[in-house]
């Protein structure tokens, strides 16, 4: 329910003075209040969408094609959750893409090159994972190098490892030793559930917004008048999304992929926001001095952070290696600079200022689909990154301009 | 030094108020302050002090009252090339050189187009140091100086910018004596050369040996302002312990516990120090004990607060032992509130409740956050804390209600052993009364306290017994109420 429960600021402490000011405690309405203020830039991609869809159509409003962009991305968005986790912890993991480099090479390779059985090749990569985190966490709390350079050396290493290893060509499977068919299966948009896995998602999802909107109400309302009010309008909502959408029609067109990817940020969401691990996480990156003395083992927070963003890289590393088929040199290279965007997307989607679970995935879904929109009404592939970069620059200046301004 | 002649213009501050909220922190501030004077600001903290210099330097407005410099009114000194404010941290930058850094806030010395005229600024800079008696390489980085050295530094700069009127707010607090004194000696040569000083310092003999008038300020007024010609030190002790009595919350409420004999003395031991070393301090022997509070004190640069991180467990001894009885946990409230006490972007309720998740393990240990934000809330209320809502971030709250969150942070921990590092520093009298009940309260037969202060007046307000720090090393402890006033004055 975090995504609102824990918006909160990075920008450095004010030099203004803070004054022993005795106020009460601000009675909030609707526009005024912070879960209004950190959900503006949603409501500005959705007022995006809802421009292409008059630009463009169907040709934007295609279900299909836009659930097509958000399968094809979970690699990439895997890879922007490996990246948040680190920088909840107040660091950077620049290394990221080039484990998922890896990871889709020794997916493949390990198979069809050394012809290991296949669990050994998953648990193979899940160890490089891991591996990979220890040391980035060592050089970074045991050292004292500088995450940002201790990162990107350890990631050109890494993608060193992959090139020795692939002899710096391409991988492609082929002969009796190829890779499972479930693994194939796995990375194709065509394996789907049943829609009714995807209506119970919905479902959750709606109770979880029902949960949500209790930072708006308004808070003099009685528990049950505030309850029904909030099922009421996520029941009206749903119902108009349903209808307007025509979501029957295409609810079994969600792939295992993207199902995989909603199960890896509940997963997430459920650390960060549930455990003492995720809290001393959150603690060490908003300031690791006052959490080690407040008795929270920093280093080991932090060690556990680069850990976890290890085998989430690799984990997209093997799923990458399965929607390709075959990999190719730094496969997942071009991903670092999106997933990175992701991540720091969502400072600003639902929150003002802290890195989150939800924010990281719906930011990334959302420049996707900017861009995609752009592509559809004409604009060449190669403006992408341009695309990218001007709709991270553009969220985020935005929402620091109303974040100063409203304060 | 640019412009060295010349005397300072003459300082009126007249009916000067300041109020944030409803709190009166200033008011009526009468002051006139001539060139060639050396006056000495008292007073224990939250009495206004800094508050009076921040209003004298423009970073908050007056709320009433005129400042005037000379014959112009101003709104405020800051803005003034005259005057020169050197605060607690000295603001100079580490990794730069002396002569750099004293360059900071002045135009540079060209030689042609963009490029410096560096031998010209070392020249100016030599100039500068030699004005306060300090003869350094100039080339050197500041950060290989000793304190003293880098204060008459930073005092050099305010005088080579052509300040003639000189605010130096607690500069020599941090400084081993004879730093110290070489930082007074040159603030009072100043003065003899007809520039103004006015400096802030608890330590007695300062304001006796070195200038020539005290103002005390008391809860936001001047409680005194006098000559310190014919002043004695006991007569000054007697002007400050008078208020301590009276800020020390209820007065004469009885401190439970081992002061009254009927509660049977301190009961079993919790925490032992042995020969301990570590940090700046040592060696440390020390017990804490159920039922009491146990105070230390001394000033900021001899290694106190290393004794509350060694007490902690924060600081690991390097030579020595800490034992910690069996099953008991240790809490701190560290020194700097602002660095290391809370995560200012996290919200008021996650600031609570960091160092005591175990107590709100739920369903698949996972944490029971209804549970967790009903006991934040409460403790909140308990504390008085405003805005009393767990879910305003850290950084809006002002400094006696951050220090608060980060009290009930300790008393959330349930700790056996609370290590309390300035406890009250920066805050208003009413929240340090406040916090004064919360320790007294903290004590009982599984609960020993340690306050860790450079402030004397949290000593007397809450300890039981009490000892001074020294270059590391802790000496005899004296229950308080044992101290008269001549012992007061070595503590003080």
């Amino acid at each position: 329910m975090t995504l609102f429960a824990d918006d909160a600021a990075t920008e450095p402490p004010s030099t203004a003075p803070s004054v022993p000011l005795a106020r009460p405690a601000p009675s909030r309405t609707l526009a005024q209040s912070r879960a209004f203020g950190s959900s503006l830039t949603f409501l500005a991609f959705l007022a995006i969408f809802a421009g292409y869809s008059v630009w463009l159509g169907d040709r934007f409003l295609d279900p299909g094609a836009r659930l097509l962009n958000l399968h094809q991305n979970v690699p990439v968005l895997l890879i922007a959750l490996a990246a948040m986790i680190t920088l909840v912890a107040g660091k950077f993991d620049l290394s990221v893409s080039s484990t998922a480099s890896l990871t889709a090479y020794l997916a493949i390779g390990l198979r069809t090159e050394q012809g290991l059985p296949f669990w050994a090749v998953l648990v193979a990569c899940l160890a490089v994972g891991v591996a990979v985190g220890l040391v980035n966490g060592f050089l970074v709390e045991y050292l004292s190098i500088n995450a940002f350079i201790a990162t990107l050396g350890s990631g050109g290493v890494i993608l060193g490892i992959s090139s020795v290893y692939s002899g710096g060509g391409p991988l492609i499977p082929s002969g009796p030793r190829a890779v499972p068919g479930w693994f194939d299966a796995l990375g194709s948009f065509a394996s789907r559930p049943p829609a009714a896995v995807v209506w119970a998602i919905a479902a959750v999802a709606c109770a979880a917004l029902v949960r949500l909107l209790g930072a708006v109400v308004p808070s003099r309302w009685d528990r049950t008048r505030s309850l029904a009010a909030r099922t009421v309008a996520v029941a009206a909502a749903a119902a108009l999304v349903v209808v307007g959408l025509d979501v029957p029609s295409w609810s079994g067109g969600v792939s295992w992929l993207t199902f995989l990817l909603l199960v890896v940020a509940t997963a997430m969401w459920v650390l960060l926001e549930l455990t003492a691990f995720g809290r001393g996480l959150k603690a060490s990156g908003a300031n690791p001095e006052a959490a080690r003395l407040a008795g929270i083992h920093t280093r080991r927070h932090v060690l556990g952070a680069f850990v976890l963003g290890g085998v989430l890289a690799a984990l997209a590393g093997v799923i990458l290696a399965a929607t390709q088929g075959s990999v190719a040199p730094d496969l997942a290279g071009a991903f670092l600079l999106p997933a990175f965007a992701a991540a720091f997307l969502s400072t600003v989607v639902f929150s003002a200022g802290a890195f989150t679970v939800w924010g990281t995935v719906i930011g990334g879904v959302f420049v996707v689909w900017v861009g995609q929109g752009l592509i559809v009404g004409g604009l060449p592939n190669t403006w992408t990154d341009i695309v990218n970069g001007a709709v991270l620059l553009i969220a985020v200046s935005l929402s620091t301009v109303v974040r100063i301004a409203r304060r | 030094m640019a412009g060295s002649a010349g005397l300072a213009p003459t300082l009126r501050i007249a009916g000067l108020g300041r109020s944030f909220g409803r709190v009166e922190v200033l008011r009526d501030i009468d002051l006139e302050i001539g060139p060639g004077e050396f006056v000495g600001l008292m007073g224990p903290n939250g009495a206004g002090k800094s508050t009076l210099i921040k209003v004298l330097d423009g970073v908050y407005p007056p709320s009433a009252g005129t400042i005037r410099l000379g014959a112009q009114q101003v709104p405020s000194l800051g803005a003034s090339p005259l005057v020169g404010f050197i605060h607690q941290d000295l603001g100079l930058i580490d990794g730069l050189t002396v002569a750099d850094n004293l360059r900071l806030g002045q135009s540079p010395l060209r030689l042609v187009g963009p490029v410096l005229n560096r031998p010209a600024e070392r020249a100016a800079a030599a100039r500068a140091l030699a004005a306060v008696g300090l003869d350094l390489p100039v080339t050197g980085p500041v950060g290989d100086l000793s304190p003293g050295e880098k204060a008459l530094v930073a005092i050099a700069r305010a005088f080579a910018r052509g300040a003639r009127i000189l605010f130096v707010d607690e500069a020599t607090s941090t400084l081993p004596p004879p730093d110290a004194k070489r930082v007074v000696a040159a603030l009072r040569a100043m003065a003899n050369a007809g520039s103004t000083v006015v400096m802030v310092t608890h330590k007695l003999s300062e304001i006796l040996g070195a200038t020539g008038r005290v103002v005390l300020l008391l809860d936001g007024r001047i409680a005194a302002d006098r000559s310190t010609t014919g002043l004695g030190r006991a007569e000054l002790v007697r002007m400050l312990a008078s208020h301590e009595k009276g800020a020390a919350g209820p007065a004469g409420d009885p401190r439970p516990g081992p002061a009254d004999p009927a509660a049977g003395g301190p009961g079993r031991t919790l925490l032992r120090l042995d020969g301990a070393h570590g940090g700046r301090a040592g060696p440390v022997d020390l017990v804490v004990r159920a039922g009491e509070v146990v105070g230390l004190t001394g000033t900021p640069g001899s290694g106190l607060h290393d004794v509350g991180y060694l007490a902690h467990g924060s600081l690991r001894p390097s030579r020595g032992t800490r034992t910690l009885a069996a099953g008991v946990r240790t809490a701190l409230v560290p020194p700097h509130r602002e660095t290391q006490g809370g995560f200012p972007d996290l919200d008021v309720g996650v600031n609570l409740t960091v160092s005591a998740l175990r107590r709100f393990r739920g369903a698949f240990g996972l944490l029971a956050r209804r549970r967790e934000r009903a006991e934040g809330q409460r403790l909140v209320t308990r504390l008085k804390v405003r805005p009393a809502d767990v879910g305003t971030e850290f950084r809006l709250l002002s400094g006696g209600n951050k220090q608060k969150v980060i009290f009930g942070r300790a008393l959330l921990r349930e700790a056996g052993v609370h290590v309390l590092c300035e406890p009250t520093r920066g805050v208003d009298v009413a929240a340090r009364a406040e916090i004064y009940a919360l320790v007294r309260r903290l004590p009982d037969e599984h609960t020993g306290v340690l306050v860790v202060t450079s402030d004397a007046e949290d000593l007397l307000a809450v300890c039981d017994r009490l000892a001074t720090v020294s270059d590391g090393t802790v000496s005899d402890f004296r229950p308080v109420d044992d101290l008269d006033e001549t012992a007061l004055e070595a503590v003080l």
